[in-house]
Formats: C-alpha cells, structure tokens, sequence
C-alpha cells in the first residue's frame, strides 16, 4: 500500500453516509479515498444496527404471529430455537449487504483505505492501518464517522453481562432475565427481540413515557401490547447501581415507586447515542464541534473549515441513516460545485416494534412546543378491513394539516408496516400535497395505505368509511 | 351562506393593487355596494364595493397587502343566515354509515373485480349537484397573484425537483408566482421568472445597474430625524426618473414665445369660456402647438423599439399633462389633442386635473401618452429641464411668461415672453432637430394664426 495518497476527495466513514457521499462524488467524476475502521464496510447501520435488528425483528414477529394464529384456528407446536443458527442467518444477511458496498466501490473506483484516520491538517488526513501509516492529501474531506452507544460511566466496564446495542445484537445467548435500561426505539426493539426469543424483559426508563419524543398517543397502542409482554415497565424511574454477582448483575433502582432490587442474566443499557467526533484530530482543523459533540455544518454540510463537510449523525439530530445518505449527496455535491442544499421538509423517523411507529414532519408534540397551529384528523384502523384481517385493529393514521392551506404538516402512524407506510405523507410534505390532494387519489383497497388516504378524507369530511359527526365551528 | 368577495378585474394590465385601506371589520354589517376596501393601483386609488349584503366574517387581506384579480379580500355572511357557520365542505357532506361486517363483504366483492372494470364503472357517474359551498382555497385556481402572506408561513408550493430547478438558476422561489393548481409552482414558471428578471436587467429598469448601492448612513448622529415612508406614487416615480435618467441621453433645448398676441386673444375669450363653465388658460393653445410640432416632427411622437432596431412612429397624439398632486406628481392623459377645438381641451383639462388631485381618475386615463407637457408657470422660474417620460421621446417644460423688454425697429417694446424648454431623448432625436422642433413652437404660439396654416 502507498504510504502517500492524493484525494479530491476523503471520505472518513464508511457508513450510509460514507459510502453515499463517496459513491456520489465518484460519480460526479471525483477521485475519492474512502476511509473506515472496519474491514466491513457499511458502518454501524449495516454491521450493528438497522440491518441485523430488523432480521432479528423478523424472527421476533414469526415467532409472535404462530402463537398470535391460535386465536385463527391454527396451533403450531413450541418453535424450537437454533440460536446459532439465527445468528449466522442475521450475520448472512450483513456480510451479504456489506460485500456488495466493496464491490460497488471497487466498480467506481472509489480507493478504500481501512484504518483509523485522523486529520492532521484542514488537508491531510493520517489513517493508522495495518501497515503502519498512510497519509492522505485531499482537497475536500466529507466527515461520516458516525455514532456509538452512549454509556454510564459508573456501571461496571468489563463486565460481559452488560450490554449496549452492538452486544445485544450478536445474540451471544438468550438471557433468562433481560433488563433493558432506556425505553428509545433501540431499548424496546431489542426488548421485543429478546423477549420473542423467550427472555423475561424488564425495561426501566426515567422519563415518565416509553419512547419519550413521540406522541403520546402514537406509543399508547405499543405501550398496551408491551405491557402484555414484558415482566416490567419502570417508569420515571433510573438504575442507580449496578453489583456484578455470581449469579447475575444485581441492579438497584431510584424513582417514584419503590423498586426492589433484583438480580438479571443481562442488562442492555440503551440510553441513547454519543457522536464520534472525539480522536479525529479535529483540533488540527478549523471544524467546529458544539457542547453536545455534533460538528456543527451549515445547509450545505459544510463545516467552519471550508476544506472540510459533515454529515450523518456526527453532523446533528436526528441520528438516522436516510438523514446520513441525503445529506451525503448534498456534500458530494457541493464540493462537485452544484446548487445542492440540505432542502428536506421532513424526515421520516420509524420505531421497528410490534406495532410499528412512524411519523414524518410535523408531530404534535414539536406543534404544541413551538406553538404551531395545526388541526388534526386521524382514522382508526379498526375500521380498515385489511388490518382486521391482519388480526390487528389497535393501530391508527393521523394527519396534521395547515389550518389556512390545508397542506399536510406532519403524519403518525402506529401498526404493523407503519414505516412502509409514513413514505406517503413524507411525499405529500415534500409536494405540498392537501387534505384533498391525498383524498382524491385513489389507493388501492383493500390496503393499510387507504388509512391514509381515509385520514385526509376525515379532514375533508368525505370519509364514508367510519362515521364523524358534524364539526362544530 | 358565505360569499367570498373577490377583487374584481379592474382593467388590462392590471396584474396586482395594493390594498390601502380597509373600511370594515369582521362583525361589521354591509349591504350591496357598501364601500368596504379601498386599494391602489400604480396611480389611481379604486374603492372596492360589498357584492352581498351580510355580516363581514374574515378579512383575508391586509394593509399593504399585493392583490391580484380574483384574489380573495373578506368573506361576508349573507343576512338572515345564522344558522350555518361551516366554513368548510365539512357539514355538507351527508352522514356516512359506519364500518360494517355487511360493507366489508361488499368491498371484498368489489376488490375481486379487474380494476380497468372497477375504474371505467366508476368513471361516467355524473357530478353530484353540488351545493353553494364556500370553499376557501378550493374553488377554481385563483389566477396570479393570490397573496402569499395569507398563507401564513407556508413554504412556496414547489416539489423538491422545482426547488432544486429554482437553487440551479438562483431564482428566490419566494418571489415567483406559481400558475400551477392551486398556485403551486411549475418549472415554467420559474424559468419565466428568469426570463422577467433577465429582461429587466438588460433593459436597465432594475435600476443601479452597474453604479454602486448608496451607503447606509445614520443621519441622526448629527440631529434629529424623521423617517417618512414613501407612497407607491412616490415610489414609481422615483423608479420611472431613474429609469429614464439612466436609459436615456438628455438633451434640453430652451427656447421662448412672444406670446402678447395671444395672451390678448385668451383674455377676449375668456368671457366665452365662463359663459361655458370653463376657464380657458394657455395650456390648450400650447398644446394645439405641440401637436403641430409633432405632426411637422414625426420623430418626436415616437417611441424607441426596445431592442433599439426601430423607432415606432404614433399616429395618434394623446398629451400627458403632469399634475402636481398632494401624494405626488401624476400624469393624466389628454386623449386626441389634434381632434379637439381649444374650448373643448380646456374643459377636458379641468375635470382632469382636478378629478387627478382627487385621485378619481381610471389607471386607463394614466396611459397611453405620446407626449408630455410639464407646466410650472403657475410656480415661477425661468427655465427647468424635465427628465423624459419614458418610453416617450420628449417632454416639454413651459415656465412662467413675464413682460420683457423686446428690441424691435430700433426701440424697446415690452412684450410678453414665455420661456419653455424641451428636454428629449438623443437617440432619437439629433440637436438640430430639437432646435426646430422648440423654434416651431416658439412660431405657433407667437402667432396663433399659424395653426390653421
């Protein structure tokens, strides 16, 4: 390997905004050096994250719906589990996925160095590989390197009974007694894995809601069927103390309701994600980084340093992966020299869970802080035939429209395929499509995705399909 | 019921007004024609009069406000119709059953059908009548200009592939005005806002083009001030001068009439012109002059092509007078001067300017002029050079005529002299052209016999 590399183009992480931001230049006519830690490119969403939780979501939803289908009339047997060999079908589908990032760089020429690289200069990067070091010289470097899972720093370190996200999702075993410390989308997701896979799952979380952020309304119907599932829910609750034993972690609790102690097999602490921005030598660039450790860019991801862009997770809230890859076209991009922007009016958020949630643009939780007029139409899916032939009738699809141009604010949706199913609103936010643009476009029956249409038509007042009285104005 | 009024068509070319004033309330009580908005246009002021007698329910405009045609200004409650306050399409829409297990089965069926089936069975129903429902935002696309700032903070109405149209041609999507459906807009219509924009700069209307923007300057640190804000008349103004002064290359020539003769022949007539209710001035006879000049001079009743290939010569002589107006200066135009006897001119100038100073006259009456006259001699002074309203070619700038001491036949006379000057565009027209042109005029008022030759 050359010690010395030039680069129109360093992109550090390989992640989906990595690789996107490295593959766009690329094509754009740039010559671009992309640069990450792992052999495994596709960084933390492909390796530990999105991808193996969704497969492992899956078994978890295979596994609830034989046991769902009795009350259909059908009884299956006691799944026996091959935890092995779920593992290596979870790590099938990652390897799959990961290898065809490779073979994509390697078809647009995009040079991949595996290292840990650091910025030496607003134009020179070192990456510490194998081979010793390699210095790379760019014009323009785009910064991806992500996020890890926060920790608590008072909890035991090397203990292996304790979890975060990229541990709980190797599936090492199936702990008799998981507890689950942070009811955010990754505490819960990996709750409801483990608890298909026959764990007996607490969760603790110190705010007074599962899921604090989202609508209240949205987490009632997954906060009914959890409760049904998992041992405990402690809420407005925290851990203040973690003992390892012999025979497990003994964990002890603070909060509004006495907790007793108690002993589990394992704890998975899910109390959110920290951005990497710390080690990459940003001190030796102009890159600002704010109180929270996010780089700070501006619309266009460019950060202070006019050599330097960022983007995904490192570069702000929310940490997402679509967020992470839209902007790794806008910084590609720019730095091509077109008008590119980060122009976004709304960015789908989904939890994986069984129901799902999902919303896009406008929550009423953000309305009501910011004090945002909106009104609100929502159509239950209790009366859309095809959920009930899913056998699930708790979810339902709420709208926000602008109360003058009846424009589309914001979307929520909770059931199954909520995140297939937020897409649309996300489109009708871009568009600026109305209340009536999404009523009279004719969706397919029988479908969940009619729910939304059905949604705009309460606002329009001409549902047929349930009954709303009269508004009163 | 609620009625929309709407601003109605208030003539060609007129894509937008500004609304100045607003008379009503919502609560208020209106009948038919009731004055209830009052806007401006570039130089008139129009009032807007109530279409249905009711109670004003929302008034969607404001102060300052830009209105197209069609725009939306208040909704009015029709009278004795209380009992109805939807404003939307939601109380018309008949009670829907609920979802039933029956209705499910029947949706099943109907799933089952091919779906070219299901849509042409589904097409041919005719439109159910529908009821008279006020249906802000929802009636037929307004055309133009609907005024963004009603629409609170909305975002323009552009896909994410306009917007990125709009951030390649750096065109500001607040600015441009969507003709898709409900006003959202199509790439046309950023591209036409380009187009407007280059035209404008090219034509140097845009103003500044190439001279450096005025610094600001904070006057009040050496006294006190007072910031006034300008009128549109004012505003325009300052546009037209500026756009004229820096279009077109200046040239004034002075001049001066002995106008003894005629001022006798005004003075015997006058009686005449009060038996008719009028007051006969110089002005008509000036312009009877001027019409000449231009009949003898074609080239100085014309405007320049805007690509500077062509002179479009104008066979009509409509004269613009300008009146000095308390929101500023105004320029009604005298139609068909040439067509008209001196009495006639006369009165069409008195109810001019005064329905001008009362700012009564139609935006067509502030069109259309080949020619300008500016008249100070009311005021004083010798002699001033007009700046060219443009696309005209020439103004003319009369001033005061005094008693002066005339050599002639070897001894002085006193003579009444009317100093003038004529300031014209120099593309179009050459020095000694305009040296003829005031020596014409000069010729015609000196004796007024002349212009029945």
């Amino acid at each position: 390997m050359s010690k010395n590399i030039k680069a129109e183009i360093a992109v550090l992480g390989a992640g989906p905004g990595g690789y996107a931001a490295a593959f766009r230049a690329a094509d754009l006519g740039k010559q671009v050096v992309l640069v990450d830690k792992d052999a495994s490119l596709g960084g933390v969403c492909l390796n530990r994250g999105c991808i193996p939780s969704k497969a492992l979501l899956h078994v978890a939803r295979v596994l609830e719906e034989s046991q769902e289908v009795a009350d259909f009339g059908i009884t299956f047997g006691k799944p026996k589990l091959d935890v092995d060999k779920i593992r290596e079908w979870k790590n099938g589908i990652v390897s799959r996925l990961t290898r065809g990032i490779g073979q994509m760089a390697k078809a647009r020429k995009v040079q991949v160095v595996q290292g840990v690289g650091k910025f030496t200069s607003s134009t020179e990067m070192a990456v510490e590989t194998d081979d010793g070091t390699v210095k790379i010289e760019f014009e323009n470097a785009i910064i991806a390197s992500g996020s890890r899972p926060a920790t608590i720093p008072s909890f035991p370190v090397d203990d292996k009974r304790l979890l975060n996200s990229t541990g709980a999702l190797d599936l090492a075993d199936v702990p008799k007694r998981l507890l689950v410390i942070g009811a955010g989308y990754i505490g819960l997701e990996m709750g409801t894995v483990y608890q298909a896979l026959g764990s007996k799952v607490s969760v603790v979380e110190f705010m007074e809601n599962l899921l604090p952020g989202a609508d209240a309304d949205l987490v009632r119907p997954l906060a009914k069927r959890l409760k049904a599932r998992f041992e405990n829910i402690w809420l407005k609750t925290k851990v203040s103390k973690i003992e390892p034993q012999k025979n497990g972690l003994k964990v002890h609790f603070e909060g509004e309701k006495k907790v007793e102690p108690q002993v589990f097999d394992k704890v998975l602490v899910a109390v959110g994600r920290k951005p990497n921005s710390e080690n990459l030598g940003l001190e030796n660039t102009h890159v600002n980084v704010t109180d929270r450790g996010f780089i700070e860019v501006n619309e266009y991801q460019r950060t202070a340093d006019e050599h330097i862009l960022a983007i995904g997770d490192v570069a702000g809230d929310p940490m997402l992966a679509h967020k992470a890859t839209y902007e790794a076209k806008v910084a590609a991009e720019v730095i091509a020299g077109l008008p590119a922007k980060f122009d976004a009016r709304a960015i789908p958020a989904v939890i994986f869970t069984d129901p799902e949630i999902a919303w896009a643009g406008l929550t009423e939780t953000e309305a009501k802080a910011k004090d945002i007029p909106y009104e609100k139409s929502q159509f239950p899916w209790a009366a859309s035939g095809r959920a009930l032939a899913l056998g699930r009738e708790d979810g339902f699809t709420k709208m926000l429209f602008d109360p003058e141009t009846h424009r589309v604010l914001g979307i929520g949706i909770v059931g199954p395929n909520a995140g297939d199913l937020i897409s649309e609103g996300a489109l009708a936010i871009e568009m600026g499509a109305d209340a009536e643009d999404i009523g009279l476009t004719i969706h397919p029956h029988p479908t969940l995705s009619e729910t939304v249409m059905n949604a705009a038509e309460v606002f329009t007042g001409t549902v047929t399909d349930i009954y709303v009285p009269k508004k009163k104005k | 019921m609620i009625e929309e009024l709407k601003l109605p068509e208030l003539g060609e070319g007129i894509d937008s007004v500004e609304i100045s004033e607003i008379r009503v309330k919502a609560g208020d009580t209106v009948n038919v024609d009731d004055v209830v908005l009052v806007v401006e246009t570039e130089k008139a002021t129009m009032e807007i009069p109530a279409t249905s007698a009711g109670t004003v329910k929302d008034i969607k405009v404001k102060v300052g406000d830009a209105v197209g045609p069609g725009g939306v200004l208040m909704t009015v409650e029709a009278a004795g119709d209380s009992a109805s306050k939807s404003e939307s399409s939601q109380e018309e829409q008949s009670p829907a059953k609920s979802a039933s297990s029956d209705e499910t089965a029947d949706e099943t069926s109907a799933d089952e059908k091919p779906a070219s089936e299901e849509a042409s069975s589904k097409k041919p129903q005719p439109k159910p009548e529908r009821p008279a429902v006020p249906q802000p935002e929802k009636g037929e696309p307004t055309p133009e200009l609907e005024p963004r700032k009603s629409t609170g903070n909305a975002p323009p109405l552009a896909s994410p592939a306009i917007r990125k149209f709009a951030r390649e041609l750096g065109a500001d999507l607040e600015r441009v005005s969507g003709t898709g459906p409900k006003n959202r807009i199509l790439k046309s219509d950023v591209e036409a806002y380009i187009k407007q924009q280059v035209t404008r700069a090219q034509s140097g209307a845009g103003g500044g083009v190439g001279i450096p923007q005025a610094p600001e300057i904070d006057f009040s640190q050496w006294g006190e001030i007072e910031t006034i804000g300008l009128n549109k008349i004012r505003r325009l103004t300052g546009q037209n001068m500026q756009q004229s002064w820096q279009v077109a290359p200046h040239v004034t020539q002075f001049e001066e009439a002995d106008i003894t003769a005629l001022e006798a022949f005004r003075k015997s007539e006058k009686a005449a012109a009060e038996a008719r209710g009028t007051k006969l001035t110089i002005l008509p006879f000036i312009m009877k002059a001027v019409v000449a000049a231009l009949k003898a001079f074609p080239d100085a009743n014309a405007s320049l092509d805007p690509s500077g290939e062509s002179l479009i010569r104008k066979k009509y002589y409509h004269l613009g007078i300008a009146v000095d107006t308390e929101q500023g200066l105004m320029v009604p135009v005298v139609r068909d001067v040439d067509k008209k006897s001196i009495m006639e001119l006369a009165e069409e100038l008195a109810d001019l300017s005064e329905r001008t100073r009362e700012r009564k006259v139609t935006p067509a009456e502030l069109k259309g002029a080949s020619f300008t006259i500016s008249s100070l001699g009311g005021i004083g002074g010798t002699y001033f050079t007009p700046i060219v309203n443009t696309p005209e070619v020439a103004i003319l700038g009369v001033s005061r005529a005094a008693m002066k001491p005339i050599w002639r036949d070897g001894e002085f006379v006193p003579r009444l002299i009317l100093p003038f000057s004529l300031s014209y565009d120099h593309r179009v027209i050459d020095g000694a052209a305009g040296a003829r042109f005031t020596k014409f005029v000069s010729d015609m008022l000196s004796d007024i016999r002349r212009l029945l030759l």
